[in-house]
């Protein structure tokens, strides 16, 4: 999957909005923190605790923890849908939950689950929505817009779909496509909502890898919410370790892996190895009750 | 597939509204009393020139002052039940929505009724200011976290309609029946009233309602795909629905306070319209204005034409009419 | 970028909005080629309290209600008839004469090319829009007053006769009828009136209010409705008929044949056999001239009369009240009377 040669208009220098240099933080989490509440004044259901880390261009996050753990609420504070209760968050220095919602979008793109199709739709339709945040008003599609669909697609290996209804494609073209019209929005931050869940192991190495290339080439800021241990470790150079809304741990997937960090979140006898390349592995410890 | 552009979007309108065009001509021949196309063509001309009429004065009032204005309304309430309809399916994001899904017709029918007594100009108003009262409270209702939430929208919605529904019909059997009866006309869907208004004013309050959903076009066809995708793809949410629920509303209540509840309109032109040119509400919106006053132009000739001298209620005719015309459409487009 | 759809909405909308202010402008009524001088006007009041200006002398009438058509026939006019509802069947030669649709749903283009000096219309078979779409048009319409009493109804033909320019025959017309019903008081002086349910449909059971016009008209004939609500068409349930227990049930039908067969059928269910009239058969067909008010609600009137109060009219004949035989015989005398319509 090599990129096709002059996909660099989806790398924000030639557009000037990079206020940072390569070397200085992108994504600046400080103490941030969020409560969840049925009605105001009651008791909060949820609380995610202050959290604080910071991510390079160039660079994917991964943020693992259990279910329930605060794992979507701490990326839709990284996507400026939640203003946080206290602390910052900013991208490029501004923060996020501010900016409103047209240059948000220019800025962030997030990838969710299954999208809503009530009315037939073209793939290259579908894609094009991505453009939406670079309009005013009503308008028209330009040659520019068209340029960059067919770039996102290309992308993600998925230009042979430009013409097929959405309806029609597999789910995995259609992660493709989804994946696609978040590039068309040409971030700087792209947030993904655990994209590997419905994938084997093929997809997900796959889809991991794809990231990977985007953050480096798009020069993006990837995070990533998952629940692949061993892909995050692989793929990943910061990991978010979430339990029951506090992260325990930020760092490098070597530094995070501790076992009883890991057997505390997620429950489990679990084993920690640590590969050649300085890359831990996580298997399951010992046998089954019957076997021993 | 080509991007949508400006000149095949202006293609696309210029064509909807010569068919108008055509259609208007063929409406004003349909008729209780026959006039012949030569008659009609010189009528037309010499009243556009301005020149002496030898033909009798009656056909001069039946074509000018009776099918005249009726094809007029039916031009209005055809464009706004249609592009209400189109509005709302993309606010609760229900391709089942139709413009008196959230009461709006209930409010109106409530106001007419309670106006039974007073002279009749003061119906349609009536009906309007029941309308908007209806839209007030259904907007109250379905707030959530102090905006418009789709589901508690429905919901609030059908319930009114509901409750209206139920303490009209209370109304009606329960006032003298002298009154009553031409609620049941006005239930049904009546354009045969001439209406007080000036249309002038009423066309007016139209385009400005269609031109503010049309401001959200684009904002809509990512609605669709679900809020939180839209807000993140630049979309402000919030205002995009209360502008739409407002427009759409008004477009009903100004259909509803001229001609009644007439039926399967706002439904069903929508998704006819998506079957010939896409979902794309740049195009959708007014191609399906421009299709529903097709329909209603149509309706409404052949519902006083068909039965002559009688005249049928056009929403007897939009039912049976519209049904099997998208049971086709949607067997070619499917096969 | 710019925004080029910003040209094209508007393109398309105001091409809409031209041709149709256009339109318009082209709906403007109308110069009057007629000069005023060739025709006198008049002024006259409908019955709704409307002040219309109508020609001195009425050429052409369309009339929107089988009453009214009855009226004009009864007055002598119909030779001025121009136009008839659907639903207007007496006499036999209405059936003739040009239709202009039913009287809740006319062609107003009908209406236009008979061009007519007068329209006729009444509160309780047309639509007020009706009337005010023929206001706007430039067609004067008399809309009667809803006759609530027997009076009322002859009040009425006198001002529909008036507003026609025949008050004469009007005066004679009503004179004649006002004499009937002096006779007709006179017969019935004396008598108890029998209470009476007038069935307008049985299932559901549909009765008539105090306010109409029949109820008073069942008084004149010496019947009393035993019901006494404000609502004009009022749904009763059985129990209330059965407390009420009427001792005559009145039909009124052009077919005596079918109300026979609706009786029998109801007599067989056993709800209604405990009512009184039902178990002695006391029940009477009259002619449906009854619900309409016009001059033949008098031959109604006076048929009901000599169902419910026989001994009044008949030749002197023992009677022995209370003989359940000699109330089947009344049963079957009543049945005999056959209703005066033409259908």
């Amino acid at each position: 999957m090599n990129p096709p040669p002059g996909t660099d208009m989806f790398v924000h220098d030639s557009t000037g909005i990079d206020r940072v240099g390569p070397g200085e933080v992108r994504l600046l989490l400080e103490l941030a923190s969020y409560a969840y509440h049925a009605r105001d004044r009651a008791a909060p259901l949820f609380t995610l605790e202050a959290t604080s880390l910071s991510a390079h261009q160039r660079q994917l996050v991964a943020i693992l923890g259990a279910n329930a753990s605060g794992k979507s609420t701490l990326l839709r504070l990284m996507a400026g849908a939640l203003a946080p209760l206290s602390g910052r968050v900013q991208l490029d220095g501004f923060e996020v939950s501010k900016l409103d919602p047209r240059t948000r979008a220019q800025r962030i793109a997030l990838v969710q689950q299954e999208s809503l199709l009530l009315f037939p739709v073209r793939v290259w339709e579908y894609v094009m929505q991505g453009r939406h945040p670079y309009g005013r008003g009503l308008r028209f599609e330009t040659e520019e817009d068209a340029k960059v669909v067919e770039s996102a697609l290309a992308q993600v290996g998925a230009l042979h779909l430009k013409p097929r209804w959405m309806h029609e494609i597999s789910g995995g073209e259609k992660q493709r496509v989804v994946l696609a019209r978040a590039l068309a929005q040409q971030p700087l931050l792209l947030l993904l909502d655990e994209p590997t869940l419905h994938l084997d192991i093929g997809a997900q190495v796959d889809l991991l890898r794809q990231l990977r290339w985007l953050a480096e080439a798009n020069r993006y800021t990837v995070v990533v919410v998952t629940h692949e241990l061993n892909l995050a470790a692989e793929f990943a150079d910061h990991v978010v370790l979430m339990h029951r809304g506090k992260s325990l741990r930020v760092g490098s997937p070597a530094e995070v892996y501790d076992r009883d960090l890991l057997e505390q979140v997620f429950g489990a006898a679990l084993e920690v190895e640590t590969g050649a390349d300085g890359t831990p592995r996580v298997r399951v410890r010992g046998r089954l009750p019957s076997q021993a | 597939m080509q991007p949508l552009t400006a000149k095949r979007l202006g293609l696309i309108c210029g064509g909807m509204v010569a068919v108008l065009i055509v259609i208007i001509l063929f409406a004003l021949k349909l008729g209780a009393v026959p006039i012949s196309v030569a008659d009609l063509a010189m009528l037309l001309f010499r009243r556009i020139a301005g020149a002496e009429e030898p033909l009798p004065t009656e056909y001069q009032m039946i074509v000018f002052n009776i099918r005249l204005p009726r094809i007029l309304l039916s031009v209005l309430v055809g464009a706004s039940l249609s592009v209400a309809g189109a509005g709302f399916q993309a606010l609760l994001r229900n391709p089942l929505a139709d413009p008196y899904v959230l009461g709006v017709s209930s409010g109106a029918a409530l106001g007419a009724i309670l106006a039974l007594g007073a002279p009749s100009l003061l119906t349609p108003l009536a009906a309007f200011g029941g309308a908007l009262a209806a839209i007030a409270c259904v907007y109250l209702l379905g707030r959530r976290g102090g905006q418009l939430d789709s589901y508690t929208l429905l919901l609030a919605g059908i319930i009114t309609a509901s409750f209206l529904s139920a303490l009209i019909l209370f109304l009606m059997t329960t006032l003298p029946s002298r009154d009553t009866r031409g609620m049941a006309f006005w239930l049904m869907g009546d354009l045969s009233s001439s209406s007080p208004i000036p249309a002038g004013l009423l066309f007016l309050v139209m385009l400005v309602a269609i031109g503010a959903i049309y401001t959200t076009a684009a904002d809509l066809n990512l609605l669709l795909s679900g809020e939180q995708e839209a807000l993140h793809l630049g979309v402000d949410v919030p205002r995009v629905k209360l502008v739409v629920y407002l427009s759409a509303s008004l477009l009903t209540a100004l259909a509803v306070s001229v001609s009644g509840a007439i039926g399967f309109v706002g439904i069903l032109v929508p998704h006819i319209i998506r079957l010939l040119f896409g979902s794309d509400y740049r195009v959708l919106i007014p191609t399906t204005a421009v299709g529903g006053a097709i329909v209603i132009v149509l309706a409404d000739a052949l519902a006083r034409t068909v039965n002559a001298p009688n005249e049928l209620p056009v929403g007897a005719i939009t039912a049976m009419a519209g049904a099997p015309v998208f049971l086709y459409l949607l067997r070619r487009r499917l096969s | 970028m710019p925004s080029v759809l910003g040209l094209f909405f508007p393109l398309v909308q105001f091409s809409l909005l031209i041709g149709c202010a256009a339109l318009t402008a082209l709906a403007q009524p109308p110069p009057t080629s007629a000069t005023p001088a060739e025709r006198a006007f008049r002024e006259l009041t409908d019955g709704a309290g409307r002040s219309i200006k109508v020609p001195a002398r009425i050429e052409r009438i369309v009339s929107l209600a089988p009453s009214m058509t009855e009226t004009v026939f009864a007055l002598g006019l119909q030779a001025r008839l121009a136009g008839v509802t659907d639903h207007c069947d007496f006499p036999p030669e209405a059936l003739a004469l040009p239709k202009v649709g039913g009287g809740l749903t006319p062609s107003l283009e009908r209406i236009v090319e008979l061009k007519p000096d007068l329209v006729l219309a009444t509160t309780l078979l047309n639509r007020r829009e009706t009337v005010d779409s023929l206001d706007r048009l430039g067609v004067p319409a008399f809309s009667a007053r809803d006759p609530q009493t027997v009076d009322d109804v002859l009040l009425e033909i006198t001002s529909v006769a008036s507003a026609l320019g025949a008050s004469d025959q009007g005066a004679a017309l009503v004179a004649e009828l006002r004499a009937r019903l002096a006779a007709l008081d006179q017969a019935l002086a004396g008598r108890a009136p029998r209470r009476v349910l007038f069935i307008v449909w049985h299932d559901p059971l549909i009765t008539i209010g105090r306010n109409t016009f029949i109820a008073d008209a069942l008084r004149r004939a010496g019947g009393l409705s035993v019901i006494d609500v404000e609502q004009d068409w009022p749904r009763i349930s059985l129990e209330e008929v059965v407390r009420l227990d009427p001792e005559v049930l009145v039909f009124a039908s052009s077919h005596s044949e079918g109300v026979r067969q609706t009786f029998e059928s109801l007599a067989a269910r056993p709800a209604w056999q405990g009512l009184t009239a039902v178990k002695n058969r006391q029940y009477a067909i009259i002619s449906d001239a009854v619900n309409r008010p016009a001059p033949r609600l008098l031959a109604a009137i006076e048929e009901l009369a000599r169902q419910l109060h026989p001994a009044a009219f008949a030749s002197p004949v023992k009677e022995t009240p209370g003989a359940r035989s000699e109330k089947q015989e009344n049963g079957r005398a009543m049945q005999k009377e056959k209703p005066s319509c033409s259908r």
